[in-house]
């Protein structure tokens, strides 16, 4: 810690901060090495991806090669749960909530473990893509870089977008990607105090990839002529795309809640689902891993099979998707909906032949690369990732028109029907999914004890209604709790308000206690309760302040006015740049 | 410079949860070490600025105005003086000379000034209490542009014969107790606590029988001190 | 001011909630009892998320579990705790523990001690809990037994003062007597201890709470230990050092958590005080 911190100390005398005290310069810098580092990871991925695949490769070919998918997937669950205890979700929802709730906290465990389990998954078989894993590594990587130099939480947030944006940018070769992804899906903030690092971080991510493996350029293809009959088709093929992007929306939920009803260890399931994935891939080989040479073919123009062939291949390759993610393999989503897009794109364009033979004009090629670009964008709901994605996969520029046509009505369309997207269905569920400078993120960020009142004055219940009286003279406010004088546990609040009538009644001082007049059923907080619950209640009941009761102890109040107070000061601090 | 978390917290004017959590989310340019915030001051100010966030720097920073406690009975009565034998027939006669008496408020225009508003005041309704007291007082603070204003005070003058007042239990006043305040707060609190003198038995008795300073003072710093506690 | 406690339900699991019952008692702090449902937990500290591997003893039974809480509390009369249930996963299975307490309880599979118990070894998650808790930690022993004093280690530079703190703190809350027990290190004598104490704005405090104050050499630093009560509350600060130092030496912490049998009451760097 301390070589660390000395290394900090030093960076700080070289660069200097900002007016307001901003570390921005550093951040660059810091952004470039976790580039770097996310980079690497991407390539190690990428190498043990192919190592993994030549050697399930030999076995490819046995009547038994449908237990492969089985075994890796079983084999990369043990890994995970038991040998590293990741206690592992899918990984990119796992990094947003992070960032969302705790400043991009991430393990240190994470930086590697989703490469190995991954890599067993999908190299044996398994139906999903490397850019979930590697995201959270990239991203964990990140988070252990801020950690190492105590960074705080904003920087720390852009640093784990940096691992994210240097992950995705060396694996896919594309660096507007990455950063877009980052910024769309991961950071959700567009301002310069991100964009700057990560971007840098894209721009690292990439070039070590590039040194390591060569520019290629994943999916090549022939000369598109695209015109304007194109462009209107896509609007067509934007709709096909969205529909199975709900089909695999929904396949994935029903497949990941059947799962979960199976009596059996987690690696067993997980088996389970890769042995069944391994028996379509008996028949329908292409649906077996991450899919990238079928997509190849296809965007080639050079792949085979008819109109229903292609159809049966895109609802195969959902189905296998499902049961290698819903089951418990390790991978992520972008592949597998790269290849379903290219497959719905396929099937799009053979549909439209077959009707009206030569009213597209363009190479079926393109429909495919377009299908993919609406996959993405559906499924993940965040247009921009998906046509720059697509854009920078393919060297696709020509594309463009129809490309962000179909990106921003698949997206649009399957929000119509999902209105919260694979990544962030279970965060909303939640409550976890809190944007920056959102309402909710500003809520989740203030604490019942940041907002409290501590100035009341409390009376015990057996005291007479004319002592009480008296106290209400020494005090400002109105509301006073009542506390039990020999448990010392909260009993009810008095609201002058509700005891208004009897006040003035001189009969009444000396033969009413305030227990008979308090009301004893009031709602209460806990001092750890969500600020937005008690908010809630209030809305609910009109009452503009609750009491906070710990351990059946009075510990203060929350008012409305307070709460606005601090609401303000904060929004205004999370919303100034 | 270095504080700490309370203090900052106390200069930010908000809670040092608050500036924990600030800090470590990097929302403000402060760096923490235990309870020890360490920070630019000038920075600070900056950002506290364009954040819009009360900042005031901790040398600059003036003493919270504190809960001034109006001060009791007994000290305004010391300030204002007890007279005996005051002169007079009808209420502006008694009020006349009385003003002349007192010693606390000087120079002509002022007791000129005061006269006329606790004439003013007269006119418009008694101020007499029952039980043959009256509590003249001016409805808005006397001042006076050149001769500033008097300070708070109760100047009890008892009459030399009782007068009729048109109390409220029509019963002659052979006391005064006149206020003088410089604000309605103080004057509020005077008031009040002469009341709540006054509508207890041994209080009157003790005034009936025109008691010698010393008496009335140790009587009325018992109730100041009941009053203090919040235990009357 | 609340405490921690992850209970398992098992007999050595009610000597931990006994501690923990009872240290709250002394201390009027109210325990929170956390059930697990799973065998790990993560605690996101300030500038760390630490992952908490439990053993399979913690899901043990998980019928009987909160009746035997609730009989343990009940036979200490402690009736200020509440259970706490997690309201947030960071995975489905993976649910994330507040760290607003101002004690937590740690179970020796946490401290990971029942491998190494004879080696004194304090298990890497416990060193990364309190290099970046606010709150310390509670070490229980295997069997509970009431203490009815303190006695503080003041030693180091900068654990002295955090772990004398922590003691006065404990003393003004529980009224129980303090002693101070020093080990010199090599030239350091009584006098710079006093002044470490006038430096840290100490010596009144130390007057007024500190009954006795023992001093030692440091190379008979295990022998002496004999000294401290065996109905102590120790109470200690932790301080990072570098991980060669460790491998050479063993931390302080470790020599004593080998060495005594007592509750041992451990604050970090961090440690704020208790607000």
């Amino acid at each position: 810690m301390a070589f660390f911190s000395r290394i900090k100390q030093w960076l700080g005398r070289i660069f200097p901060q900002g007016p307001a005290g901003e570390d921005r310069l550093l951040l660059i810098l810091f952004g470039a090495v976790v580039g770097i580092c996310s980079g690497l990871a991407a390539v190690a991925l990428n190498t043990s991806l192919h190592g993994m695949e030549s050697f399930f490769g030999q076995y490819r070919y046995n009547w038994w090669s449908f237990l492969l998918p089985g075994i890796g997937a079983a084999l990369s669950s043990i890994f995970l749960e038991k040998i590293i205890r990741e206690g592992a979700g899918h990984g990119v929802p796992e990094v947003i909530y992070s960032v969302s709730r705790h400043g991009g906290l991430l393990r240190m465990r994470s930086t590697f473990s989703r490469l190995v389990s991954s890599s067993l998954t999908i190299g044996s078989g398994g139906s999903a893509g490397p850019e979930a894993p590697v995201v959270m590594s990239g991203s964990a990587i990140g988070a252990n870089i801020a950690k190492a130099f105590s960074l705080n939480e904003r920087h720390r947030i852009a640093l784990v977008g940096c691992g994210s944006a240097g992950a995705v940018a060396g694996i896919f070769n594309a660096p507007i990607a990455g950063l877009v992804f980052t910024i769309e899906v991961i950071v959700g903030e567009w301002t310069a105090l991100h964009i700057v690092p990560v971007a840098v971080a894209s721009v690292s991510g990439a070039q070590i990839s590039r040194i390591l493996q060569g520019n290629q350029i994943p999916f090549t293809h022939l000369h598109f002529d695209v015109d304007v009959i194109t462009t209107v088709a896509a609007a067509g093929l934007a709709v096909v795309t969205a529909g199975a992007c709900i089909l695999l929306t929904r396949m994935m939920r029903t497949s990941h809640q059947l799962a979960g009803k199976v009596p059996v260890p987690l690696w067993t399931r997980a088996a389970m689902g890769g042995m069944a994935v391994g028996i379509i891939g008996l028949f329908l080989p292409q649906v077996l891993g991450e899919g990238y040479h079928v997509i190849r073919e296809m965007v080639e123009g050079s792949f085979g099979g008819g109109f229903s062939m292609v159809l049966i291949l895109m609802l195969a390759k959902i189905l296998a998707t499902s049961l290698t993610l819903g089951w418990g393999g390790s991978g992520g989503i972008f592949a597998p909906c790269l290849v379903i897009g290219s497959f719905a794109g396929l099937m799009f364009h053979r549909g439209v032949d077959a009707v009206l033979p030569g009213f597209l004009s363009v190479n079926e090629g393109a429909f495919a690369l377009l299908g993919m670009a609406g996959m993405i964008s559906g499924m993940l709901q965040a247009p921009l990732t998906g046509i720059f994605l697509i854009v920078e996969v393919t060297g696709g520029y020509e594309t463009i028109l129809p490309l962000i046509l179909v990106s921003v009505i698949s997206s649009t369309v399957s929000h119509a029907f999902e209105p919260s997207s694979f990544y962030f269905r279970d965060l909303v569920e939640k409550g976890h999914y809190l944007r920056p400078r959102t309402d909710a993120k500003v809520l989740a960020d203030l604490r019942v004890s940041e907002v409290l009142e501590k100035d009341c004055a409390s009376v015990p219940k057996n005291m007479l209604l004319g002592d009480f009286l008296k106290v209400v003279q020494q005090s400002r406010r109105n509301y006073f709790p009542v506390i039990d004088e020999n448990t010392g546990e909260f009993a009810g609040m008095i609201h002058l308000d509700d005891i208004r009538p009897y006040l003035f009644d001189n009969l009444l001082h000396d033969t009413v206690f305030l227990e008979q007049i308090m009301a004893a059923d009031t709602e209460t907080v806990d001092i750890d309760d969500e600020l937005s619950d008690a908010l809630d209640w209030m809305d609910a009941s009109g009452a503009y302040s609750m009491p906070v009761v710990s351990n059946r102890r009075f510990v203060g109040m929350v008012s409305k006015a307070t709460l606005l107070d601090r609401y303000r000061k904060e929004l205004m601090l999370q919303t100034t740049e | 410079m270095q504080l700490s978390l309370e203090e900052l917290a106390g200069c930010l004017d908000t809670h040092p949860d608050i500036v924990l959590r600030w800090i470590r989310q990097g929302r403000i340019p402060v760096k923490r070490r235990q309870d020890i915030c360490v920070f630019n001051p000038e920075v600070l100010e900056k950002w506290a600025a364009v954040n819009h966030v009360s900042f005031t720097p901790p040398e600059k920073k003036t003493r919270p105005l504190l809960e001034e406690k109006p001060s009791g009975l007994a000290r305004a009565i010391e300030k204002g003086g007890i007279y005996y034998d005051i002169p007079g027939e009808t209420v502006s006669d008694v009020l006349r000379s009385a003003v002349e008496r007192m010693e606390s408020v000087a120079g002509r225009r002022l007791k000129d000034l005061l006269l006329e508003k606790l004439l003013d005041r007269e006119n418009m309704m008694s101020t007499g209490i029952g039980s043959g007291a009256a509590v003249p007082h001016p409805r808005s603070p006397v001042r006076h542009e050149a001769d500033g204003q008097p300070e708070e005070q109760m100047a009890v003058c008892f009459l030399s014969s009782p007068v009729d007042w048109q109390a409220v239990d029509n019963k002659p006043v052979f006391v005064l107790f006149i206020i003088v305040a410089p604000t309605a707060r103080e004057h509020l609190h005077l008031l009040s606590r002469i009341s709540y003198c006054m509508r207890d038995n041994a209080f009157r008795d003790l005034i009936a029988g025109r008691p010698d300073p010393e008496d009335l003072f140790a009587a009325v710093s018992g109730y100041d001190s009941r009053l203090d506690a919040g235990t009357a | 001011m609340q405490m921690l406690h992850v209970f398992r339900n098992t007999p050595h699991g009610r000597e931990e909630l006994l501690q923990t019952a009872q240290f709250c008692k002394t201390m009027q702090a109210s325990p929170v009892v956390y059930i697990p449902e799973f065998t790990k937990f993560l605690l996101y500290l300030d500038n760390d998320v630490v992952q908490v591997d439990l053993d399979k003893t913690f899901l043990r039974s998980p019928g009987t579990a909160r009746e035997h809480v609730e009989e343990i509390m009940a036979e200490m009369d402690v009736d200020n705790w509440r259970f706490f249930v997690p309201r947030h996963f960071s995975t489905p299975f993976l649910p994330d523990v507040p760290v607003g307490f101002h004690f937590m309880g740690c179970p020796h599979t946490i401290a990971d001690l029942r491998s190494k118990a004879g080696a004194g070894y304090i298990g890497p998650r416990i060193r990364r809990i309190l290099a970046s808790a606010a709150f310390p930690l509670l070490l229980f022993s295997p069997v509970f037994k009431p203490f009815t004093r303190i006695a503080v280690m003041f030693g180091g530079k900068a654990n002295a003062a955090t772990a004398l703190r922590l003691a006065v703190r404990l003393h003004r809350l529980s009224g129980l007597p303090i002693s101070m027990y020093t080990a010199e290190e090599g030239r350091r004598s009584r006098k710079y201890y006093e002044k470490l104490l006038s430096k840290n704005a100490l010596t009144g405090v130390f007057a007024q709470s500190v009954s006795d104050w023992q001093i030692f050499p440091r190379k008979e630093f295990v022998e002496n230990l004999y000294r401290i009560p065996h109905d102590a509350l120790v109470v200690m600060g932790a301080y990072g050092h570098g991980t060669i130092r460790q491998l050479l030496m063993g931390s302080t912490v470790e020599i004593i958590q080998a060495h005594l049998p007592n509750n041992l009451l451990i604050a970090g760097p961090h440690y704020r005080g208790l607000a």
